[in-house]
């Protein structure tokens, strides 16, 4: 017994990220129908996990930023809480900022979470870093409530308002980290020290924007971290049970080859891999433009302006990670921190350099769970991963016959780097190893090149411009990106907040067309 | 405090009244010539990664009395994946009105995977299996899975000698296994301790006698004959003591539960660290109960909904096969995750120890049909396999 239901809906989402997935919640409040597509058979993009043996392993997530504690809550909190997620994860802190080690033997250093006790613990290690350290979380809480204003009035902002209330946002505005540091008279070391969560954003400190950083350290130091108890997996759910509560279709194994559009360029449906199209007039990509006008839409539909804007950005770092489950506890191992980021140097210039040869890349953000959640593996076991990233296409070049053994090396060397740098002995406990690759990444995810951080926030492609041109770069009436290669950039907390703009903002495109 | 870089901090302002305008040049600066169609990370993972191949058998050749080898091509394009010695493929056929699907370990080395050529050992046993051993001719073509699975020798993890443990049919990964170390692709010494009743159940007997040559230590253990030059009985300790150092082996087992049950046994009182054995994947069966009830199982998929029968002794998986409906699965067994699906209505019984579901998984109500069992009428939703 079959029966068929025709279907058209009124936005289309294409991909289950975390984008994607905040923005159909957003569509569906609206009160317009939505089907997410995805090509994989779970939701989250890279917020999932996955088992091996007594295992469940996070793929992804290192600490959630900007979420803040019930009372006292981060944007992402509030954002979770008007799309009716937030009580649908259980939620648990952490406690530690970072421990940053370089290989060079120049650092060893612990950074705790609260401004007070981050400010006291850099004067600790610099003691002349008092005038500046102070002056640097001035500047950054007035950069983030520039953005708490200008959130408020969606972008639109008044320019005299603007001069009155948030002068040193405009001055530092338009300099990177390194100048801006330079500028308030930071001594060296204090910079390196502050400067330690640049991977995250993935862009050495003389091309990021001091904005984007400072926005970012603020929110961290004052808000903490968070993690879901069962890791992303968690929230993907969530947000799938919500979007069905909400009425919202998602189809699993189901990816999208072609985005139909009629000669006047309006967008008229989908078509996937199988064949079957469904129809709809607005499109939310949780994809790159790279692979939309390169790849999903008629040649003949794309602006010469969109190939131009598209092929003038730069990929962001493609995904390495290995996971380890070992069969010791972390006391037994020694294991002490949370979090570790693990450099050759403390020159961001330097080790992004180094970073593009996969060789040369010893750069790893390390987890220890355990030291955030006991819980997260069995007792008397620990739980580790290993991130990093290559700023180059250099994985490209790994031939098919070599794909297992390059795999193998890259693990062993993140092993010796690791162990090499703390002193703790880990080899001989693994009793789970995986390791995802840029082609993991290309594989599940389908990036270009298996990036995992959209287009680098760089020079000129800043956050800041890009949310200051969100009009200008609506260009395809219909289309609106989210996920890491749209305004907000890359990070778990960046995509779904770019997931609730591009919600909202189609919801405001149907409802104009509803008139 | 007042920040400025400038001498003026107006010249400040003005910089930052300008970003847009930089960024907008930037992108209008941009190369017209087309976007890249694909990169090459992104073609390596097709190449690993091709998700459901078409595929057609070129060969069957008689293994024993009862197993048989079947030789594929791929016939959607000019190779397989190259894949980790010791994984599966999981082949699915049309029989009469059901879709079936088995995983079956890869009997051929990863490197033959480049000719087009992949091979599995086929033990006629069972409603699938007995398929393809007495239906399944040359051209016929199939549906299968890319390859996958755990079940594989990892440099970082195991000691460097593997100790390879298979009963009857059990022996095909480490035929895969054995030819991955002379062809080089992998790296470890091999002891490969092979049971089955009698000589005439012994398959891949010329490989066997290759694997000499090249250094891997073979031994044939026959459960219900004697003969001189091979071992007598069943694979107990005092065998294994034989031929390995215990403590300094890693073991990968394949073969029948009771096997598994039977060599754990005997290794319990060595202590090993959990990670010293690993076992490969086997089937969920059926429950065993008299008169099954039969409950009405709604099955959404995309925009089709499906109700059919689903009895109380089969997982929703192979209720979903009898139907013909395209439900995914690979391992059957309740680990790989592939045949994921939300329950939105009914009760269920999960098979003893084989739930692998994540924490969330069963936080939000989502299955495994391959090892699920409905209780109830069931309303579930399930991806279209392809």
């Amino acid at each position: 017994m079959k029966k068929t239901m025709d279907k058209s809906y009124d936005c289309i989402v294409i991909g289950a990220g975390n984008g994607g997935l905040a923005a159909a919640v957003r569509v569906l409040q609206g009160n317009h129908s939505c089907l997410v597509l995805e090509k994989h058979n779970l939701p989250g993009g890279f917020a999932t996990s996955f088992k091996r043996g007594r295992f469940e392993f996070e793929a992804s997530l290192h600490e959630l930023n900007d979420f803040g504690s019930k009372e006292n809550p981060g944007d992402i909190r509030t954002l979770f809480r008007s799309l009716g997620v937030e009580d649908k994860i259980d939620w648990i802190q952490i406690t530690e900022a970072y421990h940053m080690i370089t290989k060079d033997g120049k650092y060893d250093v612990v950074m705790p979470f609260g401004v007070e006790e981050y400010k006291a613990k850099m004067i600790q290690y610099v003691p002349k870093s008092k005038k500046s350290i102070n002056q640097f979380f001035e500047l950054a809480k007035e950069v983030v409530d520039a953005q708490t204003y200008s959130n408020s009035v969606n972008g639109n902002t008044d320019k005299k308002y603007m001069i009155k209330n948030y002068p040193n946002f405009i001055k530092a505005g338009s300099y990177s980290v390194n100048e801006v540091l330079k500028a308030i008279k930071m001594p060296q070391e204090a910079i390196d020290i502050l400067n330690a969560y640049w991977c995250y954003l993935g862009v050495d400190c003389d091309r990021m924007s001091f904005l984007h950083y400072a926005s970012m350290v603020y929110r961290y130091i004052t808000k903490q971290a968070w993690m879901p108890t069962m890791k992303s997996h968690e929230i993907s759910l969530a947000f799938e049970t919500r979007i069905r509560e909400l009425g919202g279709d998602i189809w699993y194994n189901s990816e999208v080859k072609k985005i139909l559009t009629d000669e006047k360029r309006k967008i008229i449906g989908v078509e996937l891999s199988n064949g079957t199209t469904i129809k709809t007039n607005h499109i939310i990509a949780n994809c790159s433009p790279h692979v939309v006008y390169g790849q999903l839409l008629d040649k003949k539909a794309v602006l010469e302006s969109d190939i131009r804007a598209t092929n003038s950005r730069t990929f962001a770092g493609r995904g390495v990670c290995m996971y380890l489950g070992l069969n010791k506890s972390a006391d037994e191992l020694g294991i002490k921190s949370h979090n570790y980021f693990i450099y050759d140097t403390a020159d961001t210039v330097k080790q992004y350099n180094l970073m593009k040869n996969i060789k040369t890349n010893n750069v790893q953000a390390t987890v220890c769970l355990n030291r955030a959640d006991p819980n997260c593996s069995p007792k008397g076991t620990t739980m580790m991963y290993f991130t990093t990233m290559i700023m180059s296409d250099d994985w490209g070049n790994v031939k098919e016959k070599d794909y297992f053994k390059e795999k193998d090396k890259f693990a062993a060397q993140m092993i010796d780097t690791f162990e090499k740098v703390t002193g703790c002995n880990i080899k001989d406990s693994i009793e789970e190893i995986a390791f995802a690759t840029p082609t993991t990444y290309a594989r599940y995810c389908g990036h270009p090149e298996g990036g995992i951080y959209g287009y680098e926030t760089a020079d000129w492609d800043a956050l800041m411009p890009r949310m200051m041109m969100m009009k200008q770069d609506y260009t395809f009436p219909g289309l609106r990106f989210c996920g890491g290669f749209a305004m907000r950039s890359s990070g778990y907390s960046s995509a779904y907040v770019s997931g609730d703009i591009s919600g909202r903002q189609t919801v405001g495109d149907i409802n104009r067309e509803g008139k | 405090m007042k920040f400025k870089k400038s001498i003026f901090g107006f010249i400040d302002m003005i910089r930052f009244s300008k970003i847009t305008d930089v960024r907008a040049k930037h992108l209008a600066q941009g190369s017209n010539k087309p976007l890249p169609k694909t990169y090459r990370t992104n073609e390596l993972a097709k190449e690993l990664h091709p998700g459901y191949m078409k595929v057609e058998l070129i060969d069957i050749k008689k293994l024993t009395p009862t197993m048989k080898e079947f030789t594929f091509k791929r016939v959607d394009h000019n190779k397989f994946p190259f894949f980790k010695a010791g994984q599966y493929v999981s082949l699915q056929a049309k029989i009469g009105e059901s879709l079936v699907s088995r995983p079956y370990s890869i009997a051929s080395s990863p490197h033959e995977a480049f000719k087009n050529i992949l091979k599995l050992g086929i033990q006629k046993e069972g409603y699938f299996s007995t398929y393809m051993c007495e239906k399944a001719k040359i051209g016929d073509t199939f549906i299968m899975s890319e390859p996958t699975g755990e079940f594989k020798f990892e440099s970082l993890r195991d000691h460097h000698h593997i100790v390879c443990v298979a009963g009857g049919s059990g022996i095909t990964p480490f035929i895969s296994m054995g030819n991955a170390l002379i062809d080089k692709d992998e790296d470890y010494e091999m002891t490969l301790i092979y049971g089955v009743k009698n000589i005439s159940l012994i398959a891949y007997k010329d490989t066997l006698e290759k694997f000499k040559k090249y250094g891997i230590n073979v031994v044939l253990v026959l459960s219900d004959e004697e003969k001189e030059g091979y071992e007598h009985g069943f694979i107990n300790a005092k065998l294994l003591e034989k031929y390995v150092d215990i403590h300094n082996v890693t073991f990968f087992m394949c073969g029948p539960e009771i096997m598994y049950q039977f060599v754990k046994k005997e290794l319990a009182p060595y202590d090993l660290p959990i990670k010293a054995i690993h076992q490969d994947a086997s089937c969920c069966p059926d429950l065993d109960i008299k008169n099954p009830k039969i409950y009405k199982l709604t099955v959404k998929m995309q925009d089709q909904v499906y109700v059919i029968d689903a009895k109380e002794n089969e997982t929703l998986l192979v209720s979903m096969e009898r139907a013909g409906i395209n439900a995914p699965n690979k391992c059957r067994a309740g680990g790989c995750g592939w045949c994921n699906s939300i329950c939105i209505k009914g009760e269920y019984l999960v098979a003893q120890n084989r739930d692998k579901r994540r924490a969330a998984d069963i936080k939000f109500n989502h299955i495994h049909p391959c090892i699920t069992y409905p209780k109830s009428d069931m309303e579930i939703e399930v991806p279209l396999a392809y």
